[in-house]
């Protein structure tokens, strides 16, 4: 089928950052839209921010205020956000007062009104806030035909001036079916905003959108000083092409370690190091960041219970050097602070840290600490969330490490409570073990999804040089992953074990 | 401010219905981006706010000024016919004052800079505002 000739629809930035990319996009030029939401969804505001990001002194918006909040105190509050420019007021950015034109006279006279302005100013941008407020009016005496009519024919006027429209409205859910309003429209833009436990957790859905293809589903927002922020739920993702796997290893800095693996990570696999309380999860993960920069491999660390500068100099007590790379910009230490965050929020911030700095190696530590900085209401989402972050950004050849705190049990051997375990490539298992009246820690490779791996259980230690593995499998034991192993050769003669590494330490 | 927007008009008004005060003639050129931005009744709301402070502050302000349904100002004629053509300058001054102080108030000095300087586009108002138009 042939293209020629087929109209193109200009798209028009909405200054949400992250809202573009949902609409597939931006705003199609000249469409009819509407804004819903409940009161303090943000709709005003999203309003004022297309309003901004497009009005010109040639193409002005024109925002007409009916009845809801009162434009000065509109312009009171919007003035505190950054997007709002003073300098557009009046030339770019018009307010026009319908309210007594809609108490006052009928339709038809609020569309005469409307028409003498958008003919006068020729604007880019129309907004009608509150949208809701006139169809309210006029519903006194006015039939469904009429306020069908009116509708149809604001959006005929103010398409055929070359006009992208909003109308604003507090409208509910159960209303789409039956208001003509969302017949007319080209486009349907939902605010929600719900209380869940302590948080409040704001997302925004296209309900309907013509002539271009947004991302469905509920995304959520953040409203700061700059005004709204939007995160799509695909987290920017789905224009990425896949990397072909490579056949690098990348060493864990553990060499003993390296070699159960087969030689080390495969590069774009992800990795779960698994491990009750105090067994070395985060010692190894730092490890192996710590070596990827040693080898020209720029990182990041996600950690959610310490300060990066805690962080850093704990790692220095490993002799691991993370102050230099962190002031060369090779190595990002995010610290997520345990607030109402959104998973995609989250995720939009470790995948804008591993973009800016080109990272090869990403330690997310930990899981636990990660559903924890969440906002009650986001964690049910975490599990996807997290896969579809892992899935995107291993696809693109950057190697994940997390760490999960598994409870330590004598009766079985999870590797995760989350049961995510099948969004990983590879598993380490730590855990403690009873020996000779000891508690000792052990290590096994559990899965490698890329190839072989070994099957021996090694016992390690951390000392000052992270983790050292330390001589070879454990072959007197049997029973060892439950924790409570019985020695299988018991005479009476054993030797008191010794404690020094018998396995090389990494330099 | 109000003072220098008094000035103007007295000069414009020269030109114009010698029995228009030059008061007078602000609060004209005044209401009119204000009711297209806030509406009749949000600049009536206004206007009524700003003339209860004038009063407070110049207690021989007369009854006689009002403010009309339609946000217009009633009664500025017989302040301009005032014996003490000084005093009637200072309460219109004091009134316009209160106006833009109560714009000061509500949305800052930028927003109520360019709305007046779109209504005297020849006049320069930065750092015209006195002390007292903010703290009005």
């Amino acid at each position: 089928m042939s293209t020629t000739g087929k109209v193109k629809i200009n798209k028009l930035p909405t200054g949400v950052p992250g809202l573009d990319e949902i609409l597939g996009g931006g705003l199609p030029e000249f469409s009819f839209n509407i804004i819903a939401g409940a009161p303090g969804s943000g709709k005003t505001t999203l309003a004022h921010q297309i309003v901004f990001a497009n009005a010109t002194p040639e193409r002005p918006a024109l925002y007409f205020t009916i009845l809801g909040e009162p434009a000065i105190k509109m312009l009171r509050y919007q003035q505190q956000y950054t997007f709002f420019d003073q300098a557009k007021l009046n030339t770019a950015v018009r307010f026009i007062n319908l309210s007594q034109v809609v108490l006052e006279k009928d339709l038809d006279a609020v569309l005469e009104e409307i028409t003498k302005e958008v003919e006068k100013a020729s604007p880019g941008v129309v907004v009608v806030d509150s949208f809701r407020t006139v169809v309210r009016k006029a519903q006194g005496g006015t039939t469904e035909v009429e306020l069908q009519s009116f509708i149809q024919r604001l959006a005929l006027l103010l398409t055929s001036w070359q006009a992208t429209t909003f109308l604003v409205g507090e409208y509910v859910e159960g209303e789409i079916r039956d208001n003509p309003v969302f017949t007319v429209s080209d486009g349907l833009f939902w605010l929600y905003q719900a209380a869940e436990r302590s948080s409040i957790v704001r997302k925004l859905q296209i309900v309907k959108l013509r002539g271009q293809a947004s991302v469905p589903g509920l995304h959520t927002f953040r409203i700061t000083h700059a005004g709204l922020q939007a995160f799509s739920r695909t987290l920017g993702l789905a224009g990425l092409v896949r990397k072909i796997p490579s056949a690098r290893r990348l060493s864990i800095g553990i060499p003993e370690l390296d070699k159960m693996l087969g030689g080390g990570i495969p590069e774009g696999d992800s990795v779960l190091v698994a491990g009750a309380s105090g067994t070395g999860k985060s010692v190894l993960a730092t490890q192996f960041i710590a070596e990827g920069i040693r080898q020209g491999d720029p990182g990041i660390v996600v950690v959610f219970e310490e300060r990066p500068q805690e962080y850093a100099e704990r790692a220095s007590s490993f002799g691991l050097d993370l102050k230099t790379p962190r002031h060369e910009k090779k190595l990002e230490i995010l610290y997520l602070r345990p607030l109402d965050l959104s998973v995609d929020e989250t995720m939009h911030e470790i995948l804008d840290a591993v973009h800016k700095i080109g990272a090869k190696r990403l330690v997310i530590d930990s899981l636990a600490g990660f559903e924890m900085a969440l906002a009650p209401g986001f964690r049910a989402d975490f599990r996807e969330s997290l896969y579809r972050m892992i899935t995107a950004l291993t696809g693109v050849g950057v190697t994940i490490l997390s760490t999960v705190e598994v409870n330590e049990s004598f009766t079985e051997f999870p590797f995760s409570t989350y049961s995510i375990s099948f969004l990983t490539d590879d598993i380490i298992r730590l855990r403690y073990v009873c020996i000779d009246g000891q508690l000792r820690k052990i290590m096994v490779v559990i899965k490698m999804r890329g190839g072989n791996h070994s099957k021996d259980i090694r016992e390690y230690e951390i000392t000052s040089k992270g983790v050292v593995i330390m001589g070879d499998r454990l072959t007197d034991y049997q029973g060892l992953i439950t924790g409570i192993p019985e020695h299988l050769n018991r005479s009476g003669n054993h030797e008191e074990r010794s404690h020094k590494p018998k396995a090389k330490t990494k330099s | 401010m109000a003072q220098r927007l008094l000035d103007y008009e007295a000069v414009a008004g020269k030109n114009s219905e010698p029995t228009e005060s030059a008061a007078f003639r602000v609060f004209a050129k005044l209401r009119r981006p204000l009711i297209t931005l806030a509406g009749v009744a949000g600049f009536r709301s206004l206007l009524s706010r700003a003339l209860t402070l004038a009063r407070a502050e110049a207690p021989s302000l007369s009854a006689a000024v009002q403010v009309a349904a339609d946000g217009s100002l009633k009664g500025l004629d017989e302040l301009a016919l005032q014996a003490d053509k000084e005093q009637a300058r200072n309460e219109g001054a004091i009134l316009i004052a209160q106006l833009i102080g109560l714009l000061l108030t509500f949305i800052g000095e930028g927003v109520t800079l360019r709305l007046v300087q779109d209504e005297w586009p020849e006049a320069a108002f930065n750092g015209r505002v006195s002390e007292k138009e903010r703290k009005a």
